[in-house]
């Protein structure tokens, strides 16, 4: 694919979303209009972007904002790290494998929303509790991907490596590393979403500042235009993260996804 | 061989068992119940396990119904947005933002519609288990096997025969992957929307421990959770690679080559 056809697939890409967008607004104001629903539980568009602007205005918002994307990406660059430590962990170990494998898989279905009680006491209300959260829910993706990957490395990479007589490192650094980091990436666009959930619900649960903490007060005191403003304002950071995601990884694995020829 | 065998499960040990005497450690040191050790914790689930068992039920129940909802909706909308192409391409970005949207955020709105009872919890489980369904059904029924499709258009099938014999089993793997990540989640915001929405269930189960300064037995809920989803998503595993053996055995040969 060259690279004309790939901004033109971007463009009609970006075009889709706006079309989609104007879609669901019109749909939702004639919703909000007609009256099915109770326009006290569903307001119009209108009422829902004053309720967004007052909010900014106020500073509520940017600060809240401000430190939930802090603590999600802070989070997610630890766990990512960790991850990817660990992976190469047990690449390098067979015995550090065996034994991580079982714990991962028993740490892995625990919901954040059930240790944040728990880390409460253990770690207080500060950013130790969100670092421990995040960490212990977004660490697997990247790990696991990275397991996967460091071992499915083409044999014949691991024999030209040999044939240049790497050492250890210089074979995980030069050979492995690179080849793995693809898959990691995807594992770490994954966890990006996680980290996201984990830092509202911990808010939500545990949380004196922050979007979800936020969420919860506006819900509570009824001012429904601002809760459904501030649920845009979350699906907005998925977005965001995304995006920053997608950019670290192009800086990374360009020659990839340029040699796959995958549009983003 | 068998020897081996053993030798590898015995060093496979080293690393648990690390994990557990360094947590013991600390716990020893904090030497407070609001920081209990891998032995307190044990002692509670000896404790505490009925009790558990039976709240626990109510939080798979639901789970379970609210995962249920978003398979029969999802799959077959999933499946006609990816054949109706233009409608497909208005609503994915939608999808897209939609998935992006933490299952916890929608608490609030859902609270106001449908209360805090277990219907209420049932539509947030799923909304959670919603997104992954419709994303991977909706790109499995969107491409399609071209060479798979030439060779139907060659045996002369009909339309309903195409859909039925060609499309729906390659599109497969990717819905089971769906369903996986469905059940996942399913699991996952079950507890959450309890601790959120208390009536009932493991959720409400921790947060009562913890009201009662009993962190040993909060953390042996969680251990409880943590078995039972490593028994569910093993499970799921299982069937998966049986009903799917094909899709498995040819993607092996695939990498192998």
């Amino acid at each position: 694919m060259s690279a004309g056809s790939l901004t033109s697939f971007s463009a009609l890409h970006r075009l889709n979303a706006v079309v989609s967008f104007l879609v669901i607004a019109a749909a939702w104001q004639l919703v909000a209009i007609s009256g099915v629903v109770p326009a006290k539980y569903f307001p119009d568009i209108p009422a829902i972007a004053s309720a967004f602007w007052s909010m900014l205005a106020s500073g509520e918002l940017p600060g809240a904002e401000l430190r939930t994307l802090t603590r999600a990406l802070t989070g997610l660059a630890g766990a990512s790290i960790l991850g990817i430590g660990l992976a190469v962990l047990s690449d390098l170990s067979p015995v550090f494998r065996r034994g991580f494998a079982p714990v991962a898989a028993l740490v892995q279905p625990i919901p954040p929303a059930a240790l944040v009680p728990m880390a409460v006491f253990m770690l207080g209300l500060g950013p130790r509790l969100y670092a421990f959260i995040i960490i212990l829910v977004t660490v697997w993706p990247p790990y696991f991907n990275g397991v996967a990957a460091l071992a499915g490395v083409p044999g014949e990479q691991i024999r030209s490596g040999q044939m240049m007589a790497l050492g250890r490192w210089q074979m995980l650094w030069q050979i492995k590393l690179p080849a793995a980091l693809p898959e990691i990436f995807a594992g770490i666009r994954y966890a990006s979403t996680i980290s996201l959930i984990a830092v509202v619900v911990a808010e939500m649960l545990a949380g004196h500042d922050g979007l979800g903490f936020l969420l919860i007060r506006k819900a509570f005191a009824i001012r429904i235009p601002e809760v459904y403003a501030l649920m845009f304002v979350c699906a907005l950071n998925g977005i965001l993260m995304n995006g920053i995601i997608g950019l670290l990884r192009w800086q990374l694995t360009g020659w990839h996804m340029r040699m796959t020829e995958q549009p983003a | 061989m068998r020897a081996a065998l053993g030798k590898d499960m015995a060093s496979g040990l080293i690393v648990p068992v690390a994990i557990l005497l360094a947590w013991q450690a600390l716990a020893w040191r904090a030497g407070t119940p609001l920081f209990p050790g891998p032995w307190q914790v044990s002692l509670s689930i000896w404790k505490l396990w009925p009790a558990i068992t039976g709240q626990i039920g109510y939080t798979l129940m639901r789970a379970f119904a609210g995962f249920l909802v978003a398979a029969v909706l999802m799959i077959p909308l999933g499946i006609l947005l990816g054949r109706l192409k233009t409608v497909g391409r208005i609503v994915e970005p939608m999808m897209d933002m939609l998935a992006t949207l933490p299952p916890p955020a929608v608490v609030p709105i859902v609270m106001l519609f449908a209360g805090t009872g277990d219907i209420a919890k049932i539509v947030i489980i799923a909304y959670a288990a919603a997104v992954p369904l419709i994303m991977n059904t909706y790109e499995a029924s969107k491409s399609l096997h071209l060479m798979a499709n030439q060779v139907a258009r060659s045996l002369r099938l009909t339309r309903l025969e195409t859909m039925l014999h060609i499309d729906l089993p390659a599109s497969l793997p990717m819905i089971a992957t769906g369903l996986r990540l469905a059940i996942a989640s399913a699991l996952l915001v079950s507890v959450t929307s309890e601790m959120l929405l208390a009536t009932n269930g493991i959720g409400v189960f921790i947060q009562r421990q913890q009201e009662n300064f009993q962190i040993a037995g909060g953390l042996a809920a969680i251990a409880f959770i943590s078995v039972i989803g490593l028994i569910i998503n093993n499970l799921v595993f299982q069937l998966e690679r049986r009903w799917l053996f094909w899709h498995y055995r040819s993607s092996e040969s695939h990498s192998d080559g």
